[in-house]
């Protein structure tokens, strides 16, 4: 194979735009000439290297250039250039380098020019790449690099409304598109499994067996028809036109949009060749083709026109690519050559026009070939070359395609027919609207008030167009001898050994194709005729369809999508309230849950529970209801829902006993008892329900919402219970409690496992958590030093007002009488209790090790004790008569514990050993002696003063709150908050 | 007591970052109560400092994979991967609250001290090999993030968003409790390491049920705590209620950190089980891309936009999660390494939104910023280009990384899926770019926007823009980091 050209120039074809791109952007904004010279002489470069190229592809050889670049992923940076992609990389550097001179005179000094060759050097290095890709993910890469770098060009004047509707547009459909590719390259490499374009190319049996074939068409194409601008993606492209014209002649005469139909061509060999690839890519291409020509007709912007003329164009393409045959492919890279030249050829007149007058509308414009006469004969060369006149290249490629309509291979008749009838008819109106441009501009009565005199170009600027022009002549003429080979080349790479036969002679002699042009010939010049009227009226849009606006529908479409869709979403999913927000959380806990079941089942169990003790059942009964009575009263009455929840609690306590664990059943008693004292302290405090404005919505609704509740809650509880009855139904695996249970008593010296494990095993553990208790309690104090309750909060509670009221009433009352003897025996008997319950505690703590009871449970006893005190007598008289010092209990648990630990170390051992013995005592017989005894009563006194330095924090929100409510009431201006009343405690 | 069996019990290097951590924050915290100053400077640049020492340590001692206090916490390179990851994203967010919190009257000492205990709970939940150990972590975490939530005392958005936070968050933490309490009950033990054991080796059948009870709950907590649906109500309100610089600490750290959780569990104990998880995380993935890309657009605050695309993204993330093999998890730790830059970026661009000394949060107030701030302007188009997923920023690799291994496990659906929801996530991310670049300016933000927030730019927006040219320094430590939760 001869290598007239290293592998490794291929990175420098990309790499160069790139890094003149970069330069290009640090140019000072007014560096007009530097930033074209710089761009000039790159694309100029790309040509020289890529020609270069040529004799290597010709040959059949591809030129491969490889760069690790995602090693983990298997991917590797490869450019890869056969003679397809040659001829693709040429027309984009070829048409660039033209470009770039043009537009060095068309922009105005005014605008920043460095920038716009920035973006436009960019756009050739993204296009290159893409064409020379040789993997897939490569390839969605460039591909919306390219999508990028158009939006910004399309966007270049960004001052105007319609630049930046028109490039966000662009963007937002093509961008997307290419996000649809990706996820299509991605399916298609999975199905092939490899990335490498050669292996994907050559699978192509394969990948049309494959399942995900359709999935991975889709994709693909719906990136190549957005791109594409085929219908019904079509709406983006008479936008962007918005765009400074050498962006339009550039992007969609040789780059952008065709884009998409070299995409198409590309996978060629891979996807083509089935009834899905036909039916989508055909009619979308047909379709395209018919609506883009017929709407050209009626515009009066001339890039208008040469918009839709674009998009007619590649709807031919892609009916070409669509119809499943060898000689149609040819045809469409051979159309896609010649469209390029002459659309970019048009382009580029309509923007001398342009600039030159200042105007593109056709209705303004008139006369002009008697101010530019050379301007005008190259322009209506290029229109006829359009129009398909004969001796021109849009001829050939339209001959070709006439005789490819003819022999569609497709069973369905209609179909059949109708092809040819419709590639007549748009070649008609593409003849019609070729004249309009050149009639409507170049002839007819001189101009008026034009906002600029008329007048040619400087010549520079026309030499694009020249060269342009003199191609679509000289390939008309003498195609074999020129374009040819290349052609050749470029199919021979994509088709190899399928290459078809074709011919690329003028003459063909009299057959039907050629009937076929000048059918279409004759037809599009009588429509014009007979449009004229029509068309003088200057009406805008065309006729018929003008209702179907495609750019309004994608507007809707979005606001719909990005509006009222995900407002609806919103509005039904989302709320920024938090009890649906915990309730969503609970019903997916509960239904994931419910999935698990139903996916798994619930396996066999394999103990069985004894039949149920009525008794139980009762004290069960009572207990369901009342925690059904506390879900159906939470949110409505929070003193009944606690206290019934308190009640369930309760029953919780009897099961434990029930079934012999009255250690976990004390505790569960005394932390239920002080968790709903300190609670019911708390709901003192809370603010009262607030009504919300609102009308008040009917029972039914509350009653629903209340029903929804109770109904969560109680599947939510049942569940739980499920759970919990499906867990003691199956034998447990060996955890730790056998192994705890085999070891606390000879090691421990306890038969009390729980106490043991708490004071014992893990009394490093119990250090450390009544560490934290103090700690809490502490905060908790801190926290409410300062607390000040809710204004309605701090009112005396309606029952006291009552006694007050009947007090002042009934002169025999003196004031605060009834108050003061209100539960009068119930307080008596507590105060009475105070000592009994102390003693029960101390009875707790000492026989913790081996009984049920310990630190913990006797500390809490004793808590309740003072808290009962506290509840029963009032803060104040209480503390008349009692003295706690919590802080003290506190600091004094916490020293008996350390040292008990300590000690250990005086005997050589580890922190915390413990020891045990048995002591004589005289009166109490044998009592069991541990150091885990110490251990237990620093329990004890820290639990005593962390639950009774709560209670106190707590306690004396009352008497804070009263004293304020009274100064306020006496209309003395309310005294600063004070501390209250110096106590044992507080500070 | 007694004494203790002279094994690995006792072996504490593997800690020393925690350890060090630990001791630093109690240090920092005492130093601040008694300097009696609000000014928070110094505590920060301590902090910082402090962060920046615990990340050395964690490359020291992160050599070697090793296991610490009887198996309860682990050191790999996974764990090394991700806590570098968090001590980056909370040191950035330390950073980024210098100035805000001046201006804002929010200048306390507590802030760094608390961003620095969070951190701690984080580096816990990464190394935890034990359920016990993994709620440590998570409440310490959580509990930070509660009280960072209610920062700003005084406004009653913020200290509605800590309750809100500590409301479901605790609801949360009760259910992976549980979840965690049966599996125990069921499979014998709490160490992941004897989890796998147990479940490798296929326990009875009866006791399956409690197992895959006990994953679905685990799983529950855990997607609240990386806020993926339909755990995710909670994120839109505490984005928006919580000061900005907090929330920028929201959607970087804990999240990495809970996903670093989410893949320990899921692939360690949990292996065996990957059929019963997988569907989960498809479920999930799906429903947080789906979330994440429609709800973003209705939007108008820019907080709340990001809480969506932060839930957006986790459903990206997990797409990887989904295909439940290495190159998956691969996926997941560079997408989230990646998620990681973008959100410092994009929130140190939301801290410039000030106008005359107040933040602003709305969308449509970055009108004209090109003019007013190009270059922040032009670091905001690259992070919202990114996370959209447009290439060549990093934000696209990241997509790669992840759909590719889950369309090679045949998930081609969830990758299309994924796909189609960044198209509609682009919808609102180029929006932001448009109202940045096209529209007129209403009102300039303030300038200047402080060297702390433009070093933070400057440094992220790199990272997203050289990854395609030097993705090394985050590729190669994912690979490692993804391999050696595989045991390789």
């Amino acid at each position: 194979m001869p290598q007239t050209m290293p592998d490794a120039l291929l990175p420098l074809v990309v790499g160069l735009p790139f890094a003149a791109a970069i330069v290009a952007g640090f140019l000072s904004t007014h560096a007009r000439g530097a930033a074209a010279l710089l761009a000039g002489a790159v694309a100029v470069v790309d040509v020289v290297l890529i020609w270069v190229a040529y004799p290597t592809v010709a040959g059949g050889g591809v030129l491969l250039f490889e760069l690790e670049w995602m090693p983990a992923l298997g991917l590797n940076f490869v450019l890869r250039m056969d003679g397809f992609a040659w001829l693709f990389a040429g027309l984009v550097a070829a048409i660039g380098a033209l470009i770039v001179l043009y537009a060095r005179y068309y922009m105005s000094p005014e605008d920043p020019v460095p920038r716009f060759f920035s973006f436009l050097l960019a756009f050739m290095g993204s296009m290159t790449g893409m064409v020379l890709s040789g993997n897939l993910i490569q390839l969605a890469f460039f591909w919306e690099l390219t999508s990028l770098f158009s939006f910004l060009l399309i966007g270049y004047w960004y001052h105007t409304a319609q630049a930046r509707d028109g490039a966000r547009m662009a963007l937002t459909v093509t961008a997307a598109g290419g996000l649809c590719l990706f996820a299509g390259v991605l399916v298609l490499g999975h199905i092939v499994g490899s990335y490498e374009l050669d292996r994907v190319l050559a699978s192509g049996e394969h990948i049309r067996a494959h399942p995900l074939y359709l999935t991975a068409l889709i994709l693909i194409l719906l990136g190549a028809l957005t791109k594409s601008a085929q219908f019904p993606f079509h709406f983006w492209l008479p936008h962007a036109m918005a765009a400074p014209t050498p962006v339009s002649a550039y992007l969609h005469s040789a780059t952008l949009v065709k884009a998409g139909v070299f995409l198409m061509a590309r996978f060629w060999p891979a996807l083509a060749g089935t009834e899905a690839w036909f039916w989508i890519v055909g009619t979308a291409g047909v379709t395209t083709l018919l609506i883009g020509a017929y709407v050209a007709i009626f515009q009066h912007d001339l890039k208008g026109l040469l918009a839709y003329s674009t998009i007619s164009h590649l709807g031919l393409i892609t009916l070409l690519l669509g119809l499943n045959s060898e000689v149609g492919l040819v045809a469409a890279v051979f159309h896609a050559m010649n469209h390029a030249t002459f659309k970019a050829s048009l382009f580029m007149a309509a923007g001398i026009i342009d600039h030159e007058t200042g105007t593109r509308d056709i209705r303004r414009l008139s006369g002009l070939h008697r101010f530019m006469p050379f301007t005008a004969r190259l322009a209506m060369v290029a229109a006829a070359a359009m129009a398909g006149v004969p001796l021109l290249n849009g001829f050939l490629s339209k001959e070709m395609f006439f005789a490819e309509a003819l022999r569609a291979p497709t069973s369905h008749l209609l179909i059949h027919d109708l092809i040819p009838v419709g590639a007549v008819l748009a070649s008609a109106f593409s003849v019609t609207y070729s004249l309009r441009f050149i009639h409507g501009a170049f002839f007819g009565p001189d101009p008026v008030d034009l906002p600029r005199v008329p007048r040619e170009p400087p010549s520079w600027m026309r030499f694009p167009v020249e060269i342009l022009v003199l191609a679509c002549i000289i390939v008309g003429i003498l195609p074999a001898a020129t374009v040819g080979p290349f052609l050749d080349t470029a199919i021979r790479s994509i088709l190899g050994e399928a290459t078809p036969q074709y011919s690329l002679e003028v003459w063909h002699g009299l057959s039907q194709p050629l009937l076929m042009s000048v059918v279409a010939l004759i037809g599009g010049v009588a429509l014009y005729l007979a449009l004229q009227r029509h068309l003088l009226k200057g009406v805008e849009g065309a006729p018929l369809i003008r209702r179907l606006d495609a750019r309004r529908i994608f507007d809707r479409t979005m606001v719909f999508l990005s509006w009222r869709l995900a407002r609806t979403l919103e509005g039904v999913l989302g709320t920024r309230r938090l009890q649906p927000q915990l309730r969503l959380m609970l019903c997916v806990a509960a239904l994931a849950g419910l999935c698990a079941v139903y996916v798994r089942g619930l396996g066999p169990g394999n103990l069985f529970p004894a039949p149920p003790d009525p008794a139980l059942a009762l004290v069960w009964a009572v207990g369901i209801a009342c925690a059904i009575g506390a879900a159906w009263k939470a949110k409505f009455h929070r003193l009944a829902a606690l206290i019934l929840l308190g009640v369930a609690g309760l029953v919780t306590c009897v099961t434990f006993v029930w079934f012999s664990a009255p250690d976990l059943a004390l505790t569960q008693l005394l932390v239920e008892v002080v968790t709903t004292v300190l609670l019911l302290l708390g709901l003192r405090w809370l603010p009262k329900r607030f009504e919300v404005g609102r009308p008040p919505e009917p029972r039914v609704y509350t009653l629903a919402r209340h029903l929804t509740d109770l109904a969560i809650a109680v599947i939510a509880g049942v569940g739980m219970a499920a759970l919990a009855f499906a867990v003691m139904t199956r034998t447990p695996p060996e955890l730790l409690a056998q192994h705890f249970l085999a070891r606390a008593y000879t090691e421990g010296g306890g038969t009390n496992v729980v106490n043991v494990i708490l004071v014992d095993f893990r009394g490093f553990d119990t250090l450390g958590e009544i560490t934290v208790l103090g700690v809490v309690a502490l905060t908790v104090f801190a926290l409410l030093r300062r607390f000040r309750p809710a204004a309605d909060s701090i009112e005396l509670p309606e029952q006291q007002r009552d006694q007050l009221a009947y007090d002042a009433a009934h002169p025999r009352q003196t004031d605060g009488e009834t108050v003061s003897d209100w539960l009068l025996v119930p307080s008596l008997i507590t105060r009475v209790l105070f000592p009994v319950i102390w003693v029960i505690a101390l009875f707790l703590l000492l026989r913790g090790h081996d009984l049920p009871g310990g630190g913990f449970v006797a500390g809490l006893t004793a808590a309740v004790a003072l808290i009962l005190q506290y509840l029963i007598g009032g803060t104040r008289w209480i503390e008349d008569r009692l003295t706690v010092q919590p802080l003290r209990w506190m600091g004094i648990g916490l020293l008996i514990a350390t040292t008990t630990g300590l000690a250990a170390w005086l005997f050589g051992r580890p922190f915390l050993t413990s020891y045990f013995d048995y002591l004589e005592l005289p009166l109490f017989g044998t009592v069991p002696l541990a150091s885990a005894l110490f251990f237990d009563i620093g329990v004890f006194a820290l639990v005593i003063g962390a639950a009774t330095l709560m209670l106190i924090a707590l306690a004396h929100q009352s008497v804070r709150g009263h004293r304020v409510a009274q100064a306020s009431e006496e209309g003395q201006p309310t005294p600063p908050p004070r501390q209250a009343p110096a106590l044992a405690g507080e500070d | 007591m007694n004494p203790m069996p002279a094994s690995e019990a006792m072996v504490f290097s593997p800690a020393v970052p925690e350890i060090f951590l630990a001791c630093a924050a109690m240090a920092l915290l005492m130093i601040g109560v008694f300097r009696r100053s609000d000014e928070s400077r110094t505590l920060s640049t301590l902090s910082v400092a402090t962060l920046a020492i615990a990340f050395v340590l964690v490359v020291i001692f992160g050599r070697e994979p090793a296991r610490a206090f009887e198996g309860l916490f682990i050191v790999d390179q996974f764990a090394v991967f991700m806590k570098a990851l968090v001590l980056i994203g909370s040191a950035s967010a330390i950073v980024l609250a210098v100035r805000f919190n001046a201006n804002e009257g929010l200048d306390r000492f507590e802030y760094p001290v608390i961003v620095v205990l969070a951190t701690l709970g984080m580096m816990m939940m990464i190394s935890a090999n034990d359920f016990i150990a993994l709620y440590l972590g998570l409440e310490l975490q959580s509990l930070s993030l509660y009280v960072l939530a209610a920062f700003r005392r005084d406004s009653v958005r913020s200290t509605e968003a800590g309750l809100k936070y500590f409301v479901l968050g605790a609801l949360s933490s009760g259910l992976l409790l549980y979840g965690a309490s049966l599996i125990y009950g069921f499979a014998g033990s709490t160490g992941f390491d004897a989890l796998a054991r147990v479940l490798a080796a296929g326990a009875p059948e009866s006791t399956w049920i409690g197992v895959v009870f006990g994953l679905v709950f685990v799983s529950a907590g855990l997607a609240f705590k990386v806020s993926a649906v339909p755990f995710h109500m909670w994120t839109p309100d505490v984005y928006e209620g919580a000061p900005t610089p907090v929330t920028a600490f929201f959607a970087v750290a804990p999240k990495v950190a809970a996903v670093a959780l989410f893949l320990r569990v899921l692939t360690g104990p949990f292996g065996p089980l990957v059929a019963d998880w997988q569907q989960v995380i498809v479920v999930i993935s799906v429903g947080s891309m789906l979330i994440g890309a429609f709800a973003a657009i209705v939007q108008t605050n820019i907080k709340r936009l990001m809480a969506y695309s932060s839930i957006g993204h986790v459903g990206y993330a997990f797409v990887g999660l989904a295909a439940g093999t290495e190159a998956g998890v691969r996926g997941v730790l560079i997408y989230m390494a990646i998620y990681l830059f973008m959100n410092l970026g994009t929130f140190a661009c939301i801290l410039c939104m000030r106008q005359n000394g107040r933040m602003v949060e709305d969308i449509e107030d970055l009108a004209g910023l090109s003019k007013t701030h190009p270059m922040v302007a032009a670091a905001m188009g690259t992070f919202m280009f990114s996370m959209a997923g447009i290439p060549p920023l990093a934000g696209f690799f990241g997509k790669v990384y992840v759909f590719l291994p889950a369309i090679e496990a045949g998930l081609v659906t969830l990758a299309v899926i994924g796909v189609l929801t960044s198209v509609v996530s682009c919808f609102y991310y180029l929006r932001i770019v448009k109202i940045m670049y096209f529209d007129e300016v209403v009102e300039p933000f303030d300038r200047p926007i402080g060297r702390e927030v433009g070093a933070i730019l400057w440094a992220t927006g790199l990272v997203i823009l050289l990854f395609i040219v030097y993705p090394a320094p985050i590729l190669a430590p994912a690979t490692t980091a993804a391999a050696s939760l595989f045991g390789g």
